[in-house]
């Protein structure tokens, strides 16, 4: 895979305090201050955050406002790159026990790409954690040079093994995606504790236990389809392991980590080099012909990306994260953060104008979705506003992956739709007693 | 500079609800044609006569409750040509201007209009004129396959479509184009294929039983029936049989939505019509099997709805209960050791 890394610096450099799930990150620095590579610059004392660093060397304009990749504003660290790669000391981790390598991963900053620390994914409070997953099948694409695919294998299995120590589990897998020839080429025959593992393919009713005991190892690896979405997880763990995630809950409630291949890179280079999370590889659509790949600094703006490539196009939308759930920007000045998997761009006779008509209950979005809903009744029953209804026809499993809106042919807007139920859903019952009555079941299951 | 900012997907298919019917349209040209052909100038008088009352029928009405007008996305015109093929040519234009006015008002839209009908528009059309007026609606003869070249031109045709059967082969590029799902048209016509059969070793176990046969070699042999062709299958494979498979019981509003449901629909269709056509005719046991098929389709896909996934079924939990009850020392099972 080639993928080349974005040299010319940017006017500005923009990296927001929010790039995670949880806590805002404090400012560390003020107006006027000089920044380095890799200097932290935001952090948050609770658990639950994940620091920020800064990705150039140079001074500080502003702390202030400013756009973000999720649509909205966050409060960002705005920087003038000086040219010059003066960074702080990194300095490779020793300590290896599971609480250094926590600390480790909190101060590094690495989040995974749907916006989760990764530490809390690893060690969740009040949750055991017995599988680590490495989920190779979404947001794929990691930089580093590597001199054989062997050598990238080797790797990413060293960086699972990183990932079960700091969880504590004895169990884990690497899970590619079936038509990545490339990645299983590499990982096929890796040697893992003087055994060869081969790649296995999760079909029909096979889970994970079936090739822990196949193999006769701890750690294997897998192959899947590629499951697209925006809340994969449970139906990603249920593929893989067979454990039934319930409603409300995350796979750390049925003791699995699935941790995505860009944070368990991050996490090897913060362990064997010290260095932390401060750029990114996003794949570019629409400036050429084919999908480009490129390693960016975090906080860098879109325009300047789409600049590298030469792009004299007209544009018409700004997508980012794909063109399937992404966000449509509203301005180019946005800066690529931790999340940031791709940036696609539409030219204005590209962008769908289509208008929406009555459902006509031809069954394709229910021929398509992947884990057997029936699109179509939800959208109804969501426009309508009968929410209870929909959780009967388990809202909740959806994955959000879009399909179902771009097949159908009276272009409803079904995922905006389903989301909607979703988040009254969540509102609904988010202030629930955590004790009322002992009739009700409570807990991460609470309302059912 | 500006950028446009939308909902995702951001990115959707081409087809759309007009491209469905036209394609449809298109598929039924060749049979109208033939049609033309086979009957004269009085099906064309028919064909148009009933396509321009249900357009002008939707116009109307759309009109007069000032809803949007959507006479341009086809369906119209297509339940109109559809309904036109069902009725016989020497009916008189006035039945088939009042049986297009029929089919819009009362099957299309005193329901709701598009996915909101309970019936086939054009069946409902059609059996409301077939009571009213019957000796107008009665075709001039039952079509039977006597020979391979009835597939081609059925002379005995008493209803346009009945005129060729293997001009319906549109149908099936529909189903290759998934403009049409397969799973009705397929498990309607396997129903269709293995009822008669059943029905002809059924019999013949019978008939040994009357005549109180004792060798179970010769019940044993009764099923070698199912490698002969049925006295009713040259009855059953009429163009109105496979038009009704490809697209009437392919109506999306009228069918149900859920995988397993539209599988048991296709197979309600079948028996329906088989049960029709076995006391009755197959002309009319298919317009009248799928109208009855129409009454149970929204039964059938409420009690197929999916259940969520991982969820387990009957055999699994059976399995699962037995499994669980029998003593850690006689297990035989791999124990899960996580």
């Amino acid at each position: 895979m080639e993928i080349k890394t974005l040299d010319k610096l940017p006017e500005k450099i923009i990296i927001p305090l929010r790039q995670h799930r949880g806590a805002v990150c404090e400012p560390l620095v003020k107006k006027g201050d000089r920044v380095l590579i890799g200097q932290k610059i935001g952090e948050s004392k609770e658990y639950y955050s994940s620091a920020v660093h800064s990705s150039v060397c140079g001074e500080v304009l502003a702390i202030e406002e400013a756009a973000h990749p999720d649509g909205n504003k966050a409060m960002s660290i705005v920087i003038q790159p000086e040219d010059s790669n003066e960074a702080v000391e990194f300095s490779p981790c020793k300590d290896l026990k599971p609480e250094k390598l926590v600390e480790l991963i909190k101060e590094s900053g690495i989040v995974e790409h749907y916006g989760m620390p990764t530490h809390t994914v690893l060690k969740p409070k009040g949750k055991k954690i017995d599988t680590v997953l490495i989920n190779a099948t979404s947001s794929e694409w990691i930089g580093g040079t590597f001199k054989t695919p062997k050598e990238y294998a080797s790797h990413v299995m060293d960086a699972l093994k990183l990932l079960m120590k700091t969880a504590g589990a004895k169990k884990g897998a690497i899970v590619l995606r079936t038509d990545d020839k490339e990645s299983i080429n590499a990982f096929e025959g890796i040697e893992v504790d003087k055994k060869k593992l081969r790649v296995a393919p999760l079909v029909g009713g096979r889970k994970i236990g079936y090739y822990f005991k196949e193999q006769n190892s701890d750690i294997v690896v897998l192959s899947q389809k590629r499951i697209y979405g925006k809340k994969i997880l449970n139906f990603f763990t249920y593929n893989v392991t067979g454990r039934k995630v319930n409603v409300g809950c995350d796979p750390t409630d049925v003791g699995v980590a699935v941790c995505g291949i860009k944070s368990a890179k991050a996490f090897y280079d913060a362990v064997h080099e010290g260095k932390p999370y401060y750029e990114t590889v996003v794949s570019i659509e629409g400036v050429s012909d084919r999908m480009e790949y490129l390693i960016v600094r975090i906080g860098t703006p879109f325009k300047d990306v789409i600049d590298s490539y030469g792009y004299t196009g007209d544009i018409g939308k700004i997508i980012a994260n794909g063109v399937r759930t992404g966000v449509a920007q509203y301005t180019d000045q946005v800066p690529v953060t931790k999340g940031t998997t791709r940036i696609s761009l539409q030219k204005p006779e590209e962008i769908i104008r289509d208008e929406s008509i009555e459902c006509i209950h031809c069954a394709r979005c229910v021929d398509v979705c992947p884990v057997e809903l029936i699109p179509s009744r939800l959208a109804v029953m969501a426009d309508q506003g009968r929410f209870d209804e929909c959780r009967q026809i388990y809202i909740e499993n959806c994955i959000e992956c879009g399909d179902c809106a771009a097949v159908c042919p009276s272009k409803i807007h079904i995922l905006q739709l389903i989301r909607y139920a979703k988040d009254a859903i969540e509102m609904a019952y988010e202030d629930l007693p955590s004790k009322e009555s002992s009739n009700l079941k409570l807990g991460c299951c609470g309302g059912e | 500079m500006t950028y446009t900012i939308s909902a995702p997907p951001h990115k959707k298919t081409k087809l759309d609800f007009r491209s469905l019917n036209i394609s449809k349209i298109i598929a039924l040209l060749p049979l109208c044609l033939a049609a033309i052909y086979f009957f004269g100038v009085p099906a064309l008088g028919i064909l148009i006569a009933c396509v321009v009352a249900a357009v002008v029928t939707e116009f109307g009405i759309q009109t007069m409750f000032k809803q949007k007008v959507t006479i341009a996305d086809g369906h119209a015109a297509l339940t109109g040509l559809v309904l036109a093929l069902l009725i016989p040519a020497s009916a008189p234009l006035w039945v088939a201007v009042f049986a297009g006015f029929f089919a819009i008002a009362i099957g299309k839209h005193v329901f709701g209009g598009i996915g909101s009908y309970i019936f086939n528009p054009a069946l409902v059309a059609w059996v409301f004129t077939r009571s009213a007026w019957t000796s107008y609606m009665t075709p001039l003869s039952i079509p039977h396959v006597g020979q391979f070249s009835d597939f081609i031109l059925e002379n005995g045709a008493g209803l346009m479509v009945d005129v060729s059967p293997i001009l319906l082969v549109g149908g099936l590029y529909l189903i290759y184009k998934r403009y049409i799902d397969w799973r009705i048209p397929l498990a309607f016509f396997a129903t269709m294929i293995v009822l008669p059969q059943t029905l002809l070793f059924i019999s013949g176990v019978a008939a040994l039983v009357h005549e109180g046969v004792l060798n179970p070699l010769m019940y044993m042999s009764q099923f070698f029936t199912f490698l002969e062709m049925s006295p009713e299958l040259p009855y059953e494979m009429i163009g109105i049989v496979f038009f009704g498979i490809l697209f009437i019981a392919t109506d999306t509003s009228t069918s149900p939505v859920t995988k397993k449901g539209r599988i048991i629909y296709g197979i309600t269709c079948g028996v329906l019509v088989f049960i029709y056509g076995h006391f009755g005719n197959f002309v009319d046991g298919t317009l009248y099997g799928i109208f009855l098929a129409n009454c149970v389709a929204s039964f059938i896909e409420i009690n197929t709805m999916p259940a969520s996934f991982g969820t387990k079924t009957l055999p699994q939990k059976v399995y699962r209960g037995v499994m669980d009850k029998i003593p850690a020392s006689l297990k035989f099972e791999v124990m899960n050791n996580e």
